[in-house]
């Protein structure tokens, strides 16, 4: 090598090694090579379509949850949905154990027993409570400026998201201390 | 009115001629060893087949999701009301707060229901979890009508509840 570049040959050599003839010999190699090892058959539409069908049940679900990326556009929505689907299950379990129950679910024993319980369970559960009222309530009213037509752009989105997070916060506190 | 007619009569028979070769397919699928699962991934017919058209309903729609959005606003003037009232004092309050909360709730719960338990992909419990939820909202709305009437209503026991 050192000796080809030494008289001046290394510029000839490697045109000759990439050269257009070459190149072509290589693919007439491989495509001989692809007819002795690969075999198609031709199969009726039927069968071609229950590979096909046989293939369609190995996808995964999507959307691929463990990859997906976290994003606040989405976050928002499905805490949304949970945080309303908490206090509807709070309202129809209270009501249902009221029907069942009217002795043992009335106001007098719940408030008595809501004040016996120790303080920081008292503001923990006051915390459980507010915080999901807090965020659907200012949630809502975004969702209900969405369908006014209003920060329906990505920028908009993000901007009411965190107006919500931080009037989330405020809220929450300001229930827990009434 | 006559060229709609027209027009329905001719979606009609083009349907019922898609029926037709769908249900022949249909049956030549079953010989396959590929399921049909119900929502699956498997088309019924071909790719060339197009899609039926749900049954169209007038309770479903732009009137469905003006009523949604009508109920969600009127929860805002509800809400602040309860605040600064007493529901002792405003007995009429609880009971439409009673009213238009469950609504509001049962149409979540609904929404839930048809977005993970469409009865397209779950036969069986799609329809047992949408007639659960419609007896846990009746049984909800005569539960919370017994506590308003018998007992001190709903922004009362909150309020109670909430200084405790």
């Amino acid at each position: 090598m050192m000796s080809a570049r030494a008289v001046g040959l290394g510029p000839a050599l490697r045109k000759a090694a990439f050269s257009q003839n070459i190149v072509r010999n290589q693919v007439a190699l491989r495509t001989i090579l692809a007819k002795r090892t690969i075999q198609t058959q031709s199969v009726s539409p039927a069968a071609g379509e229950e590979i096909l069908n046989s293939q369609r049940l190995k996808r995964p679900s999507s959307p691929h949850f463990t990859i997906y990326q976290p994003q606040i556009t989405w976050i928002g929505s499905i805490v949304n949905r949970v945080t309303g689907g908490a206090l509807s299950a709070l309202l129809y379990g209270f009501s249902i154990a009221y029907l069942i129950a009217p002795g043992t679910f009335d106001s007098t024993h719940v408030v008595e027993f809501v004040a016996g319980l120790p303080d920081y369970v008292k503001y923990s559960g006051k915390t459980i409570l507010a915080l999901p009222f807090a965020f659907h309530s200012w949630n809502g009213l975004r969702h209900l400026s969405w369908d006014m037509g209003k920060f329906l752009s990505l920028k908009g989105a993000y901007g009411s998201a965190y107006a919500v997070m931080g009037a989330t916060v405020v809220t929450t506190a300001a229930l827990v201390m009434m | 009115m006559s060229s709609s007619i027209l027009l329905r009569s001719a979606f009609k028979s083009a349907a019922s001629k898609n029926a037709l070769r769908s249900a022949l397919q249909v049956r030549h699928a079953t010989s396959s060893t590929a399921q049909y699962v119900p929502g699956g991934p498997i088309y019924k017919g071909t790719v060339n087949d197009p899609t039926t058209f749900p049954p169209s309903s007038k309770v479903h729609g732009s009137y469905h999701w003006a009523f949604e959005r009508l109920l969600s606003a009127s929860l805002i003037p509800l809400t602040g009301a309860a605040f600064v009232t007493s529901g002792t004092a405003y007995p009429i309050l609880d009971g439409i707060l009673g009213v238009s909360l469950v609504m509001h709730s049962h149409i979540g719960f609904d929404s839930m229901i048809v977005d993970y338990l469409h009865a397209r992909k779950f036969p069986i419990l799609g329809p047992i979890a949408t007639w659960t939820l419609r007896t846990a909202t009746v049984a909800t709305l005569v539960g919370i009508y017994e506590f308003n009437t018998n007992d001190i209503g709903l922004t009362e026991l909150i309020t109670k509840v909430w200084t405790a």
